[in-house]
């Protein structure tokens, strides 16, 4: 194409997109001034600014003011498991997805692979990406920056092996990639030995908001089934839970488990302060799982438990092989967005009085050098950059799911 | 008939037989749960015994004097923890109400915005919404309150008030708007007011149905509306003039007087449900519009309705039936939000029940209610929302 | 019964063909939905080996009918007893009825996340607990004999509606039932799909299976029915051989039926 074919291009789209009529051309120079002048303030608000006490409290921001010295290799060690996890999961999944045309798979191993590897990578993960590279310039430490690199090469060589594991192994590197965090978390309380109290940060929110969801999964599975029951007692029960978790809020419920839970326990069985959040996040999500089962149970026609019962399966195999298979695929993107809402709803450990980024962000503020200087912009600037980039970048991977998914067998 | 025999039926043993396995398994189940309630109540009674706390049953805590006062209301310290209650339970609902008549208009606009055929105006949607959506209601809310209210020199010092003339004066004490209010009991005016929409509504479907009747436009909106502001200001005249208008202005030592005040907390916490739940409701609006829009635009275009028509008659009306399930749920959902309100101390329900606790009253009592109450709530937006799912059904879909 | 009924003892509902010995026996049955009467005191044998053919108008109870010999409809009075299990509240008897039955339903409910050889052998691994290797053996000729062994690897969702009806025929012979249930097997099928479907049935008629089969492909009836039983309003109103009911049927209903499908 010559380049005024190029011009005519992009003057037609010009004319078509921005300037159709007189009312378009005015919200184009309207929205236009806008836009060039927010761009301009969040630039030089990233730019212009000073970070250093974003840079001294990277640490803390990140796991908290407890965890320092050697123990901060348990969040590293927990880190890497995770990255490793995740390149086998997706290196089985890619092989498994393209099982009849072995010649699409890109393995890591192969440095033709690593262009498209590369490109598709960063496609995907950017904002992660961005906020890893500016971490790192900020600190300028060697450090973060070796553990990164470590944490690539993990995630790269755990792709190469699960692109070699035998077919029919996805389930399995699934089942891995769910345990990693679990380990990790493992590792980091008993490995390290790092009591609960001691976590903060963006650790804690990450610990508390995966631990909710892997815990509140299963209640919630359990809780649809039961509404879905055929018995008026199951029913109740499930509906009575549901109803009372999804109409009371969060935060409320958070106070409850801060202030009143402690009185329902014996003395020696009341659990440390984050872990009552844990469980509480854990019953409020657990209703908002159920609804979303539920929805996926409700799209199955009937005729598939019947097939199963006319087969003379048992009643607890049909709901394992056949109902819940096919319900929960129905509705993973709904589950995704669910657990987008989670770590949002972790930022209200504020509440309760709990060592979360948020609060983290005014006690920086409170620091003798810091002091009086308005900068709580910047440091709530960084914790809420955090919260944005990983649910919007969850979210993103759940439309394009839904896309896929929408299109693909069912 | 050859099975004159009269046909016996076989009783299983008990262990297998169906019918008694269900009822078994539903008694186990209440077991067990009555068991877990019975193990936490009990727990209770021993716990509340020993640190002599008032008993779980007992509410009479609410009759106690509250001891503080309110910001922004006229409570009295001598007034009781359960007038401050109610205090409390009218903010939110308060809060709620306005944040959500905010949150439709701006997030209908932006989902219509999302739609356009304008590159920049739905690119300017799309970032709003991927903004506001991925990030946590609280940080927004503390942001606004902390980061540009409280430190961020937004709001200028007491006697540094800064202003739009006699529309918005501000400085950190609060922001204040230009407000209506009524100089004497607002009822008659209100009733005149409420009586405008009555005839208005009806000459609307009275200029339907001509221009049903006679097919010549009759222009029924336009006229709906002429009628309703006529009759408005044809009241407010024989009325005698029943509200005035306060300005705010800054005077001359720089403190601000007049408007209406908003206290940083509320506004803070106003603008931030708002901002974020109106990014939920955009995605309503432009997922309900596409998915009316496909197909049926065609149908409509086909019968040579105008771009128009084909939004008010056929688009808008379905799309609103699809949208109001998940609009009600975020309205919920706002509802719900605005006991983040503890957070940056503004004082509604939650914020009440929380300081009534600081203050001595029975935890467990306390949040009971607090839970009860908000689920009357959620109970009521229920209802009105199936009420209003009812009217607006389609038959046979 | 040792020898062959003549054709009038057939209009009795209760009298077998077949290879001798009575497999299903339905006694007074009667079902009801809320207030709605389904079926109305329904007796019926049925012989082993033997293939009955149900007709009927829309609603008549014929789903209904075949729905309570695997327990899928709960009947509220009366006898049904199958291979000499009488189903009631015991879950071990309808657990043993399941088991001997199989059922091909008219939109075929084919487990769509699972490959044609999964649906086929998920029961057999399942409830009658055969070795993976034994079922897959077994699960291919039941494929093979539905001719579409070659379909084994797919999922059903990548098959015709006639090869998705043959894999449910044969993930219901997989379980080797002694009784096969069809609920309009081939009424959801595009009309070019419909032999297929029909000539497996045929065949597995002549293997000696005892079938009941709601259909109104009378042409199948005529083939290999011992039986034709034509029910209305939740009754039987008539039974006979197909020959009789394409000769002279008795009733004034089944003329009107007859005249409206053929
Ligand atoms: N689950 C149910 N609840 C209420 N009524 C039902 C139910 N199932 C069937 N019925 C009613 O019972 C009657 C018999 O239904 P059935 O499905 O057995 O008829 P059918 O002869 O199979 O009809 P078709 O040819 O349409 O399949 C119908 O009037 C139907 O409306
Ligand atoms: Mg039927």
């Amino acid at each position: 194409m010559t380049a005024g074919g190029v011009t005519t291009h992009a003057g037609a789209w010009i004319r078509q997109n921005l300037f159709r009529n007189a009312r378009d051309s005015i919200l184009t120079v309207v929205f236009g001034a806008l836009l060039a002048f927010l761009t301009y303030r969040a630039l030089s608000f990233v730019l212009g600014e000073d970070w250093e006490i974003q840079r001294q409290n990277m640490r803390n921001s990140l796991v908290g003011p407890e965890i320092s010295g050697t123990d901060l290799w348990a969040p590293v060690i927990g880190i890497w498991l995770i990255a490793a996890a995740v390149g086998v999961m997706i290196g089985a999944l890619d092989r498994s997805q393209h099982a009849d045309q072995p010649g699409a798979i890109l393995d890591p191993l192969r440095p033709a692979h690593w262009r498209q590897i590369a490109y598709r990578t960063v496609a995907r993960l950017w904002p992660v990406f961005a906020l890893v590279v500016f971490i790192l310039l900020l600190t300028g430490s060697t450090t973060g920056l070796l553990v990164t690199l470590a944490a690539m090469a993990l995630a790269f060589l755990g792709r190469a092996a699960g692109v070699r594991l035998p077919l029919g192994s996805v389930r399995w590197a699934a089942l891995a990639t769910a345990l990693a965090p679990i380990v990790a978390v493992l590792i980091i309380r008993f490995g390290f030995g790092i009591d609960w109290n001691d976590w903060g940060g963006f650790l804690l929110v990450a610990f508390a908001g995966a631990a909710g969801i892997a815990l509140s999964f299963p209640l919630g599975i359990f809780l649809a089934l039961g509404r879905r029951s055929k018995l008026p007692v199951m029913k109740g029960l499930s509906v009575a839970y549901i109803e009372f978790f999804r109409g009371v809020p969060l935060v409320v419920l958070l106070l409850i488990g801060s202030l009143v839970i402690g009185l329902f326990l014996p003395r020696s069985l009341i659990p440390s302060e984050p872990i009552r959040a844990v469980i509480i996040f854990t019953l409020f999500t657990a209703a908002y799982f159920a609804e979303v089962v539920r929805g996926g149970l409700q799209s199955l026609p009937e005729g598939q438990e019947e097939a199963a019962k006319a087969l003379g399966l048992p009643a607890w195999r049909i709901t394992s092989f056949i109902v819940l298979p096919q319900a929960l695929r129905n509705v993973i993107p709904a589950i995704v967005g669910q657990s987008i809402s989670l770590w949002k709803d972790t930022s209200l450990m504020f509440i309760i009085g709990l060592a979360e980024p948020l609060r983290l962000a005014s006690a920086f503020t409170r620091q003798p050098e810091f002091r009086g200087q308005g900068l709580i912009t910047l440091t709530l600037f960084f914790a809420g950059l955090i919260y944005w980039i990983v649910s919007f970048t969850m979210s993103r991977e759940s439309q394009r799911l839904e896309r896929k998914l929408g299109v693909g067998q069912r | 008939m050859t099975a004159a025999q009269a046909p016996a039926r076989a009783r299983p043993p008990l262990w297998r037989d169906v019918r008694v396995l269900r009822v078994v398994g539903q008694a186990a189940a209440l077991v067990v749960v009555g068991m877990l309630l019975a193990w936490l109540w009990s727990n209770l009674q021993n716990n509340v015994d020993s640190l002599g706390i008032p008993a779980p049953t007992d509410f009479s805590y609410l009759n106690q004097p509250v001891g503080q006062s309110i910001a922004g209301s006229d409570l009295r310290p001598t007034q009781s923890r359960l007038d401050a209650l109610q205090v409390g339970l009218v903010r939110t609902i308060q809060i709620a109400i306005v944040g959500i008549i905010l949150t439709t208009i701006l997030g209908v606009l932006l989902g219509i915005a999302r739609l356009s055929q304008n590159w920049l105006v739905a690119t300017f949607a799309r970032i709003y919404v991927e903004l506001f959506r991925n990030t946590p209601p609280l940080v927004v809310i503390i942001f606004i309150y902390l980061g540009m209210f409280i430190n961020g020199g937004f709001l200028p010092r007491v006697g540094d008030a800064v202003e739009i003339p006699n529309l918005l004066a501000a400085d950190i004490r609060g922001i204040s708007v230009l407000w209506v209010s009524f100089t004497d009991s607002p009822w008659p005016y209100l009733l005149v007011l409420v009586g405008a929409i009555a005839v208005g509504w009806g000459v609307v479907r009275w200029r339907n149905h001509v221009q049903d009747a006679q097919g010549k436009p009759t222009y029924p909106m336009l006229s709906g509306l002429v009628v309703f502001l006529a009759m408005a200001i044809v009241g407010w005249l024989a009325l005698g003039g029943p509200t005035e208008l306060s300005a705010p202005s800054v005077a001359e030592n720089g403190r601000v007087t007049g408007g209406n005040k908003l206290t940083p907390e509320y506004a803070a916490l106003l603008i931030g449900l708002v901002l974020y739940t109106a990014s939920h409701v955009a995605e309503i609006t432009r997922a309900s519009i596409q998915a009316v829009a496909r197909g049926q635009d065609e149908a409509a275009k086909a019968l040579g309705l105008s771009a128009g028509q084909r939004l008010r008659k056929v688009i808008l009306p379905q799309a609103l039936r699809v949208a109001i399930p998940p609009l009600s749920n975020q309205y919920l959902n706002l509802t719900k939000n605005s006991s983040l309100a503890v957070a940056i101390a503004y004082v509604e329900m939650t914020r009440v029940t929380s300081d009534l606790v600081a203050n001595g009253a029975p935890a467990f009592q306390a949040f009971l209610l607090l839970a009860f109450l908000y689920l009357l709530i959620s109970l009521a937006t229920a209802l009105i929302t199936n009420f209003i799912n009812g009217r607006l059904a389609i038959p046979g879909r | 019964m040792s020898t062959e009924p003549i054709a009038e003892e057939l209009r009795d509902a209760t009298v077998t063909r077949g290879a001798g010995g009575v497999i299903i026996e339905l006694a007074q049955v009667d079902k009801f939905f809320g207030d709605f009467q389904a079926l109305k005191d329904v007796n019926m044998k049925v012989g082993k080996q033997e293939v009955v053919v149900v007709i009927g108008p829309s609603g008549s109870g014929k789903s209904t009918l075949i729905r309570c010999i695997n327990r899928l409809e709960e009947h509220d009075a009366g006898r049904i007893v199958v291979d000499g299990v009488e189903l009631s509240n015991d879950i071990k008897a309808i657990r043993e009825v399941r088991r001997e039955t199989g059922m091909v339903f008219q939109q075929f409910n084919l487990f769509p996340h699972l490959t044609v050889l999964d649906n086929v052998t998920l029961a057999p691994r399942q409830v009658r607990k055969t070795p993976r290797a034994e079922a897959e053996r077994l699960g291919r000729q039941m494929l093979e004999q539905v001719k579409i062994p070659e379909q084994a690897d797919k999922y059903p969702a990548q098959l015709s509606g006639g090869q998705q009806q043959r894999v449910a025929i044969a993930r219901a012979l997989a379980m080797q039932p002694k009784v096969m249930l069809f609920d309009e097997p081939t009424s959801a099928l595009d009309p070019e799909m419909i032999n297929e479907v029909l000539e497996s049935m045929k065949e597995l008629a002549r293997t000696g299976m005892t079938m009941i089969v709601v259909t109104h492909e009378m042409g199948f009836a005529r083939e290999v029915a011992d039986r034709v039983v034509f029910m209305e309003e939740g009754q039987i109103v008539e039974v006979g051989t197909a020959e009789h009911f394409f000769t002279n049927p008795s009733e004034e209903r089944t003329k009107l039926f007859l005249s409206q499908i053929l």
